[in-house]
């Protein structure tokens, strides 16, 4: 029997697949931090609204697999077990089943799937042993059960030893801020003048042990070094004096000495307060740190329609612009130049609503590098920055496929196994980083690796093996690397499991390309690969300079021009759309001529403009007939009928409704390469 | 798209009366300003602009191999909403010649196409009805502006 959803199911599947994503970070964390507390709760939390959902909606397999491995978290929180990589393992496993299921469009069929069975069993299975494990072990109580300690204050100072902002995504500065939700506590954070760490000093007053807190630090050994100082065994925060006398490190850090000191004075006046406070604390700072922003969620159909009609608002305000030119009225003129300003504020605020940060992008590769390191025998650091770069949604689920793609080339062809870095004087752990930043109107993505490179000559082999170079070109560095972008080569020299079908960097490329992006790569044998991903921020927002070639108006993006020449028509060639003698400022300049490839040459202008730009690090020219100004609009896309006229990158209405073609370089450059 | 709708959009290209669905024609206009692509295939117009709305506008003579005919007074265009026969979503501009009349054809007027020998075009005729004379042609507007074949076409003229 077929069932479409209803709305609610629906709602349903799109909150139970963030749910998922927050679940996988959640389990993550744990796995590295066993004995957090925030992560637990996060994933217990996580998985009973899955439960009540699935329950609530009619799916009530998924329902049944969530409340049993529920029931496996809720016997670690209660400290009857601990948390293991098994127990990790098979909730990750039964959630991607579920992830999996909820892509069904079927409402039947994802509610009478059998293929959480199995799932099911496991968990049920992994209870039962847990439990007559337990019972044996309770005799010799071997079990780690967490045993809670005093309430004691501590000082702890974290000096990390490579290089990293607060801001950043080392797993440091969540473990700071896991630390900092045990109880009651005040961090200082002290920096050098580039923004990078010194060190923390964190006061926490708290009812966690010591050695427990130390091993929140224990997977992030060999990237900081933590000082611990117990300075009382009881909470200073109850006391108003200690409270103030930590502010002036706000300032300078403090020495353990000149601590010691003035808490060894405080301790009468704090001696017996209660005790119970930094408890009672506890789950709430954990809960409330992640929201401080509040979210909605609303339908992409109805941003959309948003942004279409304030597209259209942007249109008419232009054409009234227009249309009152020649009116002489200060009230009119005073109307029109308000109304501009609040319609572009409006679609500036527009186009925020669609961007979204790519951390969801994130916390599916911190998966797949786990994932991918224990299947490859590998040891793999994943470390991100900048993962509060906001994107447009629809880029981001376009991206998903290829940066996958180029983090399992990262693992498996680029970090070497554990015992090849160490022959290399390496460390163990290989490292996979994402960097994501904007720079004026793009996004840019580095994914680099600290593995053993690209070897370029097995590139260049295997190029002309398959005939895509000659044997006696001479290519540079940065053409050979780019060669792995070319369809159908792959360098691996067996074909893998993970990659290496040799289908894959041209579809990244194609991909990034059809984003209207730039890819480049860079690689140094022995030391690592790093890929460089430029996508413009938005799709629809452009900056450019309009042009006018005979009767047709063009947008020539204003990010890549860098000036603008008046010279002769006469000066061009003859016959011949790129020119390659064109002196401009004293420089020799490739110009390429709009009139001569796509207009005739009837009644050509006494001079044309040379509009200067730099596309892919090369300067270039680009000759109109003239110039008629800067202009901001929106792009409107040519349509699916258009996609080979790909030099177009779109069309923009004008004032007086008539339309532009928004050029692309880029692709028009390519374009007299062929 | 299959509707129980039996309302045809009539319309003329040269001498011959086509049909279509009704569902697939959002409305009719009046020819305006057309600004050319460059570099694209003679039958693929340019861009038009239809009230802040950017469309593509088709020869739909050329797209046949008819030849293709001036403008005249009557000549309008078709804004039409098909979904293809590769399931793309299409909004285009497709000019006629001349745009007719909304007409009911009911299922069992519509005779099957016969095999025309010396067809002129390349039209996806469907169904024929012949009222007293008076021939249309029933004609499988999503085939002919099917996204990869218009793109097949694109790129060999390239």
């Amino acid at each position: 029997m077929l069932s479409a959803m209803d709305s609610n199911q629906k709602r349903f599947v799109e909150d139970a697949l963030d749910l998922l994503n927050e679940l996988d970070e959640g389990l993550l964390q744990l796995e590295a931090n066993p004995q957090a507390s925030a992560p637990l709760e996060q994933v217990f939390r996580t998985m009973h609204t899955i439960k009540g959902g699935a329950n609530m909606f009619g799916f009530e397999n998924i329902g049944e697999l969530a409340h049993h491995l529920e029931t496996l978290y809720d016997l670690v929180r209660q400290g009857k077990m601990p948390v293991s990589d098994g127990l990790i393992s098979i909730t990750l496993h039964a959630f991607d089943k579920v992830r999996d299921l909820l892509q069904e469009k079927d409402a039947s069929k994802i509610a009478n799937a059998e293929s959480l069975k199995d799932h099911l069993k496991i968990a049920v299975q992994f209870l039962k042993s847990v439990e007559t494990e337990s019972a044996s072990s309770v005799s010799n109580g071997s079990n780690s059960a967490i045993t809670k300690d005093e309430l004691a204050t501590f000082f702890i100072r974290v000096s990390p030893t490579i290089s990293m902002t607060p801001d950043g995504n080392h797993p440091l500065v969540f473990i700071i801020q896991d630390l900092e939700a045990l109880g009651t506590a005040k961090t200082f954070c002290y920096k050098r003048g580039d923004a990078t760490v010194i060190h923390w000093d964190i006061f926490l007053s708290t009812t966690t042990a010591q050695p427990e807190i130390e091993s929140y630090f224990l997977f992030v050994e060999n990237e900081c070094k933590v000082e611990y100082s117990k300075l009382l065994a009881s909470d200073l925060f109850s006391s108003d004096e200690f409270r103030q006398f930590i502010e002036q490190f706000e300032a300078a850090p403090v020495t353990v000495d000149v601590l010691q000191e003035v808490v060894k004075k405080l301790a009468a006046t704090v001696e017996n307060k209660t005790e119970h406070e930094a408890e009672t604390e506890e789950p709430n700072a954990a809960g409330k740190k992640k929201f401080n922003d509040t979210y909605i969620k609303v339908s992409k159909r109805k941003i959309d329609d948003l942004l279409n009609w304030i597209s259209e608002l942007i249109i008419l305000q232009a054409q009234l612009v227009n249309a009152t030119s020649h009116i002489n009225s200060v009230e009119i003129t005073e109307v029109t130049e308000q109304l501009e300003m609040i319609t572009s504020r409006l679609r500036d605020t527009s186009l925020e609503i669609g961007l979204v940060p790519i951390e969801t992008l994130v916390t599916k590769f911190k998966r797949l590098v786990r994932d991918l390191s224990k299947t490859l025998n590998k040891k793999v650091n994943f470390l991100s920055e900048g993962a509060e770069t906001e994107m447009d949604k629809d880029v981001i689920e376009l991206m998903a496929e290829p940066m996958i793609h180029i983090i399992r080339n990262c693992i498996d062809h680029g970090i070497e196994s554990p015992a090849d870095r160490k022959m290399m004087g390496k460390s163990e752990h290989g490292t996979v980083k994402l960097k994501a930043f904007n720079s004026s109107s793009y996004v840019n993505i580095i994914i680099s690796d600290d593995g053993k490179g690209i070897n370029r000559e097995s590139v260049l082999k295997k190029a002309i093996e398959r005939g895509l170079v000659t044997a006696d070109a001479v290519l540079t560095e940065e053409e050979t690397l780019s060669l792995i972008f070319h369809p159908g080569l792959s360098t691996a020299s067996t074909v893998s499991d993970v990659s290496g079908r040799g289908v894959g960097m041209d579809v990244v490329k194609q991909k990034i390309n059809d984003l209207r992006g730039y890819v480049s790569i860079k690689s140094t044998p022995g030391k690592g690969t790093s890929i460089h991903i430029k996508l413009p921020l938005s799709r629809s927002i452009i900056e450019g300079l309009l042009v006018k070639v005979e009767e047709t108006r063009y947008v020539v993006p204003l990010n890549v021009i860098d000036r603008i020449d008046r010279i002769s028509y006469d000066t061009l060639i003859r016959d011949n759309h790129v020119n390659k003698t064109v002196v401009v400022n004293e420089e020799i300049l490739p110009v390429f001529s709009l009139r001569k490839k796509f207009h005739n040459e009837t009644a050509v202008p006494k001079t044309t403009d040379i509009i200067s730009v730099t596309v892919n690090g090369v300067k270039k020219g680009i000759a109109v007939d003239r110039i008629e100004g800067k202009m901001q609009t929106v792009m409107k896309p040519l349509g699916d009928v258009y996609q080979h006229q790909d030099f177009i990158a779109g069309s923009t209405i004008l004032g007086d409704g008539s339309l532009a073609l928004v050029l692309d370089p880029a692709r028009l450059f390519q374009l007299s390469e062929n | 798209m299959k509707t129980d709708s039996n309302a045809y959009l009539t319309f003329a290209l040269g001498d011959e009366k086509f049909a279509i669905p009704v569902d697939h024609v959002q409305e009719v206009v009046e020819f305006g300003q057309v600004t050319k692509v460059p570099n694209a295939p003679l039958y693929m117009l340019g861009i038009i602009n239809l009230r802040g709305r950017v469309l593509p506008l088709l020869d739909t003579k050329l797209k046949l191999g008819l030849t293709s005919t001036d403008r005249t007074k009557k000549s309008r265009i078709m804004v039409l909403d098909i979904t293809t026969t590769d399931d793309k979503n299409l909004q285009i501009g497709a000019t006629v010649d001349v745009a007719r009349e909304v007409v009911e054809i009911s299922a069992n007027e519509i005779q099957e196409a016969p095999e025309f020998e010396n067809l002129k075009t390349t039209a996806p005729i469907t169904g024929i009805v012949n009222r007293q004379g008076d021939i249309t042609l029933i004609m499988d507007i999503t085939r002919v502006f099917s996204v990869s074949e218009v793109l097949e076409l694109n790129r060999s003229l390239n």
